[in-house]
């Protein structure tokens, strides 16, 4: 018996929330959908997902950083990949990226994620962190 | 006399002032024919008189006189016109007299008797001298006149350079200030600075590179160089300079002039204006990528979506292109606000009507919320003069909110009075009202009060930056009064140029 893997979604955008759904769903897992960054909070501590994908900017501009932190704070959450998802690189031109310790410190996430998602390449960076777990 | 003198219209004044009768008509004669304009006193006293009247160009004065002194003549004459070649004609020349004579002013003697010769060769003489005094006396004044403009001038270019707002500095070559202005202190960050001082080690970096960028200039063209230095981070502080080669005659460069300019207020332009735009990107984007979004669900095979789902999806993206229109035309309205190239029509406008109007066209939304509209348009008529196109714009996104942002069975209160100067117009809903912290951005673009109550409101965050600026366009203002969960009142004065 093959269990689903959970994978947590969080936008505030819920057509795109949609469609990342479905197109996650697509490639045979599960998908639990929040749409703020406290929601999604309260939804990780309740479903404790195998991943999570989140939001840069939503209501406001930092909250998917500090969701990110929140997760990677929690003791379930350290263990698990953690995606930020942007288009902030592509239109605004501007780079974010730790640049100092205190940064790093802070943003934790596993790996960045363009929009619109390529899904292909999301399931191979997603595998690639089950493989290494094993 | 010569010739040229004779053919000259000019006739040299001289005045005689002698007691003797018979040298008066003698001298008057004689001079008369050779063209001199012959004044002649009796006395001393008359001698003064005529003397000092008007400027004679030559006198020709008796020592001796019954009543007042040569001597004493001579010197009031001196007083008044001190360019008056005067003569002293005497039988009785001393040496003590000659000197005192000379003393007060007199040029030669003229020992009696005399030969009308002698007399008329005195005072060619005479008159000769007499032009080359005024003549120096004339480059005298204009010399004077001369350094006085120029010391007004270096007074007046010091107090030019130190009024102005931008820095000046001027280093020569050996690095030694020559010229700086007060607000080139300010710039610099430097209490003071002597004139003369060695100032380049006082620099920044910065402008010490600048400074050694055009002395050590090659080439002949000598460029301006321009750098902007941050001075106090978070742009408090941000200014530019301006470094450019004062040249001696011959190309050779004497030293530097540094103009510095205050650009803080620009630099802030800038951010903002970067700002806005990677917002507006940021919030173009999202749309179209919800609309790219839906169209790859429909292109990709392996996904399977329903009919209803397909029909869904197709709606919702219908939503998020309508609200990218509105966006896109909401843009276009603040760019040509911004730009000044709205074509206003002022004429009269009457809110009560385009209340109404505005009411009327949005009546299917207020039925299906169910929402009940306090507004009695012949309570209060009031008009004022602006463009009915504007007004109409700045009520509709107003009474628009008031429906989107309101529940279920709420109620819109409209009500037009008088306030002052200004037409007061009042909209008050029933709706989610705002916290403290959303009021103080409530104008701003693309702000939207994000919460769980607003989540299913669409939008485009400009409609009330964009009333906003209509209001302040015509110098009204706008007031908010609002309790989170109790409703908001918009208080929107209008100033009334023309009444009823």
């Amino acid at each position: 018996m093959s269990t689903k893997k959970k994978i947590l979604l969080v936008d505030d955008d819920l057509d795109l929330l949609e469609q990342n759904k479905i197109l996650i769903e697509s490639k045979g897992y599960e998908v639990i959908t929040a749409n703020s960054g406290k929601e999604g909070f309260e939804t990780f501590k309740k479903v404790k997902p195998d991943a999570c994908v989140v939001d840069l900017i939503m209501e406001e501009h930092d909250s998917g950083f500090i969701l990110c932190y929140r997760i990677k704070k929690d003791e379930h959450g350290k263990n698990i990949p953690v995606f930020i998802l942007t288009s902030a690189t592509y239109d605004t031109g501007f780079k974010f990226g730790a640049s100092t310790t205190e940064e790093k410190e802070w943003i934790k996430a596993d790996a960045l994620l363009n929009k619109p998602v390529i899904i292909e390449e999301f399931v191979q960076k997603l595998e690639a962190f089950f493989e290494l777990k094993k | 006399m010569t010739k040229i003198e004779i053919m000259n219209t000019y006739k040299p004044k001289v005045l005689i002032v002698d007691d003797e009768k018979g040298l008066r008509i003698g001298a008057q004669r004689l001079l008369t024919r050779e063209n001199y304009d012959v004044t002649t006193a009796e006395n001393g006293t008359d001698g003064i008189k005529f003397g000092t009247e008007t400027e004679f160009d030559l006198a020709v004065i008796d020592l001796k006189m019954p009543d007042v002194d040569g001597l004493e003549v001579l010197q009031q004459i001196k007083a008044k016109y001190p360019n008056t070649v005067c003569f002293i004609a005497t039988a009785f020349a001393s040496y003590e007299t000659a000197v005192e004579a000379t003393r007060l002013g007199a040029h030669s003697y003229i020992p009696k008797p005399f030969t009308p010769e002698e007399l008329l060769s005195n005072l060619k003489e005479g008159y000769q001298i007499r032009l080359v005094n005024l003549e120096a006396e004339k480059w005298h004044k204009e010399r004077e006149e001369r350094l006085l403009e120029v010391a007004f001038e270096k007074t007046r270019m010091n107090t030019i350079v130190n009024s102005i707002t931008d820095g000046v500095l001027v280093v020569n070559r050996d690095g030694l200030a020559v010229l700086y202005n007060p607000a080139a202190l300010r710039f610099l960050e430097l209490p003071r600075i002597a004139v003369e001082e060695y100032i380049l080690d006082k620099l920044r970096p910065e402008i010490f590179e600048l400074f050694k960028k055009i002395v050590e200039e090659k080439s002949s063209e000598h460029k301006s160089y321009t750098i902007q230095i941050e001075l106090k981070p978070n742009r408090e502080f941000f200014i530019e300079a301006t470094a450019s080669a004062v040249l001696h005659p011959g190309e050779n460069v004497a030293g530097v002039v540094i103009v510095f300019k205050d650009i803080t207020e620009l630099k802030k332009i800038e951010f903002v204006k970067s700002q806005f735009v990677s917002m507006v990107s940021h919030e173009l984007k999202a749309p179209i990528a919800a609309v790219y979004g839906f169209l790859k669900l429909f292109n990709d095979d392996s996904i399977k979506l329903s009919p209803e789902q397909k029909k869904e999806y197709e709606n919702r993206s219908m939503v998020r292109l309508d609200g990218l229109l509105k966006m896109v035309n909401d843009l276009l309205d603040i760019s040509r606000m911004e730009m000044q190239t709205v074509h206003r029509e002022i004429k009269r406008v009457c809110i009560h009507e385009v209340i109404a109007s505005i009411l009327e066209l949005f009546q299917i939304d207020i039925n299906k919320k169910g929402i009940h509209v306090i507004f009695d348009q012949d309570e209060y008529k009031q008009c004022i003069k602006a463009d009915s196109d504007e007004i109409t714009r700045l009520f509709t996104n107003l009474i628009s909110n008031a429906i989107k942002y309101n529940r279920e069975q709420g109620t819109i209160t409209i009500k037009l009075s008088l306030s002052d100067d200004y037409l007061l117009t009042t909209i008050k809903d029933s709706g989610i009202g705002l916290k403290p912290e959303e009021k103080n951005k409530l104008f701003t673009e693309f702000f939207r009060a994000k919460n769980e109550k607003t989540k299913n409101i669409s939008g485009t965050g400009l409609g009330l930056s964009i009333v906003k600026r209509i209001v302040d366009s015509y110098s009204g203002k706008i007031e908010v009064e609002s309790d989170y969960g109790e409703g908001t009142t918009f208080k929107i004065f209008l100033p009334t140029i023309i009444s009823n």
